[in-house]
């Protein structure tokens, strides 16, 4: 398998002084479905925006598609084939719609990749229109993005996405804020672009979803290091490890007479197999 | 876990009276015209949804014809002429499915506010020379006010009277051109038609940016605002609050400039490289071409009246 994405001590601080990314060693390869789970602030959204090099490493390197991701290489005035060749291979879904979402009309906002892709005019049309039909967009696609409801925006998000076409998604806390319908939606959504071959890496604090979409996790700590790299099964199995990350917690809790204790995770559901029970 | 103190319930019922604030505060007025923004800007989509004459023409043929009619009128002098251009916006108005005495309110809103404080001095005889046509007062020789020297008498004159009626109708006519073409044209379509008049494509693309998020803004500005007056317990004094209000636009600078640069790094993941590339779908029909020699006619055949080079 190719590998996408190589980073070797990669670390990482804004302006010098808070450190957001400590000595991370980590390659990802294609058709791989990845999640990278974390306490809020360990790290994961930075993650992913050197990943999308719209942020750089202070120090390490990081290699995409087998070339230096460096600033000087992305920022340079002169036409930079391999930063449009990595544009049209990595999309990026931000956590903040409202941060995604800056033209005046869902159809706008769909073709802004493929146009600035260079795209012939009715084929920008034509991709627009049916990532619009796929997920059931264009009925709404004359009306401005501040009169969507918070799911209809993430669609927008996500359509915006893939009328590039991309072969390497990345999410950030996609199902924050989202009822559980389409919530749902969504993670039907990613198996079956996982299962058309793409490559889905995932930042999200919700333990819910994070065996439905992918196969490998890798579970950052709050000191910014990565604790564990394995498979997805693995790390949900581990009660320890996701209580020292802070993904989970000592949850305890009274039903009538008995006081129940279990771990939990911050949001979603209870887990009631591993319960210990004191009677009041 | 919880302190002492927030174990503590008040079980006691509430028996004071509730009284009624006369005038609203200074943060309600604010949250009220942020609010007002938003409506504004709905009523006008729903008028540019409608089937209506202008509605129905391209958006760059109206823009251009609004120009054209701006520009004709502001070199009409007859107020008669410029009396049947605003009348023909009214007609305008009445085709185009707006309810005509709402859209005469809202164009009159601003006459008095942009208009009538600027040109009313020009009624009078002190700052225009003129035929009396309303005597005021009688001041007698030498009187001054101040350093200005007055004349004996003050009056209105035949002169400033025909100036100022004229400067209004100019104003009214160039105010109600300019609604008619934001409320029957869907924004995004008015923006992107600014590329007929060649505004080059970044000012297109930053003027439809700025728009955009002219809502988050005022939305983050009205939650900012009910959240304080949520948790806001006795009225603050006119200048806490303005204090208050001082920090939250230092607060909105900071956020604004923060919610610029993700922006721009969306825009960069998705390909952006500093050339900007637009959908332009507009087709030219018939009546475009109809409407934009009917307006360019219209308005040489009204400014040559106007200089009384034809006359009817």
């Amino acid at each position: 398998m190719e590998t996408i994405f190589d980073l070797q001590n990669v670390s990482h601080s804004y302006l010098d002084k808070f450190e957001a990314l400590k000595d991370i060693n980590l390659t990802m390869t294609a058709g791989e479905q990845i999640t990278i789970i974390g306490a809020n602030g360990s790290g994961k959204s930075t993650l992913l925006l050197i990943l999308d090099a719209l942020i750089y490493a202070t120090s390490g390197e990081v290699y995409a598609f087998g070339n230096p991701v460096t600033e000087e290489r992305f920022n340079a005035l002169e036409d930079n084939e391999f930063a449009r060749y990595f544009r049209t291979k990595v999309g990026f879904v931000f956590q903040n719609p409202d941060v995604q979402l800056f033209s005046s009309t869902v159809f706008d906002e769909i073709a802004f990749g493929p146009l600035q892709l260079g795209l012939p005019r009715e084929d920008v049309v034509k991709r627009t229109e049916e990532v619009m039909a796929m997920l059931a967009l264009s009925n709404i696609r004359d009306r401005a993005p501040h009169t969507l409801s918070g799911g209809e925006r993430k669609k927008v998000c996500i359509g915006s996405i893939l009328s590039i076409n991309p072969d390497v998604l990345l999410l950030d806390e996609p199902t924050g804020g989202l009822d559980p319908r389409t919530q749902l939606w969504l993670t039907e959504l990613l198996q079956d672009l996982a299962k058309a071959g793409k490559t889905i890496i995932t930042a999200t604090h919700d333990m819910n979803i994070v065996e439905q979409i992918s196969t490998r996790s890798i579970v950052f700590g709050e000191d910014h290091t990565i604790r564990a790299d394995c498979s997805s099964t693995e790390v949900m199995n581990d009660q320890e490890l996701l209580l020292s990350a802070n993904l989970i917690h000592e949850h305890q809790h009274w039903h009538g007479e008995l006081l129940h204790k279990h771990p939990h995770p911050s949001e979603g559901e209870h887990h009631h197999e591993q319960v210990a029970h004191h009677v009041r | 876990m919880i302190p002492d103190w927030m174990n503590r319930t008040e079980t006691e019922p509430y028996h004071g009276a509730a009284s009624v604030a006369k005038k609203k505060s200074f943060g309600k007025k604010t949250i009220d015209g942020a609010l007002s923004f938003f409506r504004e800007s709905l009523i006008s989509e729903t008028f540019a949804k409608r089937k209506g004459l202008l509605q129905s023409l391209d958006p760059r043929v109206k823009l251009i014809s609004m120009f054209v009619l701006v520009v004709g009128v502001t070199f009409m002098t007859s107020p008669w002429v410029l009396l049947v251009i605003y009348l023909l916006t009214l007609v305008l108005a009445y085709f185009s499915k707006i309810e005509v005495l709402w859209f005469v309110k809202r164009v009159w809103v601003f006459i008095p506010i942009f208009a009538g404080v600027i040109v009313i001095p020009m009624l009078f005889n002190v700052f225009l020379a003129g035929n009396v046509l309303v005597p005021i007062a009688t001041l007698g020789n030498g009187s001054h006010l101040g350093p200005i020297a007055l004349p004996s008498s003050i009056y209105i004159t035949q002169q400033g009277t025909i100036y100022v009626v004229t400067f209004i109708l100019r104003v009214a006519a160039c105010v109600s051109l300019a609604i008619l073409l934001f409320l029957t044209t869907k924004q995004d379509l008015l923006f992107k038609s600014l590329r007929a008049i060649r505004v080059p494509k970044v000012y297109v693309l930053t003027i439809s940016m700025c728009y955009r998020y002219i809502f988050l803004l005022l939305d983050t500005i009205a939650d900012l605002f009910t959240a304080r007056r949520s948790r806001q317990i006795t009225s603050l004094p006119t200048r806490e609050e303005q204090r208050w209000v001082g920090g939250r636009v230092g607060y909105m600078l900071v956020k604004s400039l923060d919610t610029s640069d993700k922006v721009h790094q969306a825009m960069i993941s998705r390909g952006f490289d500093g050339d900007v590339k637009l959908m332009h779908d507009n087709v030219m029909h018939h009546r475009d071409y109809v409407a934009i020699v009917t307006v360019l006619a219209c308005c040489v055949i009204l400014a040559l009246i106007s200089r009384s080079i034809i006359s009817l």
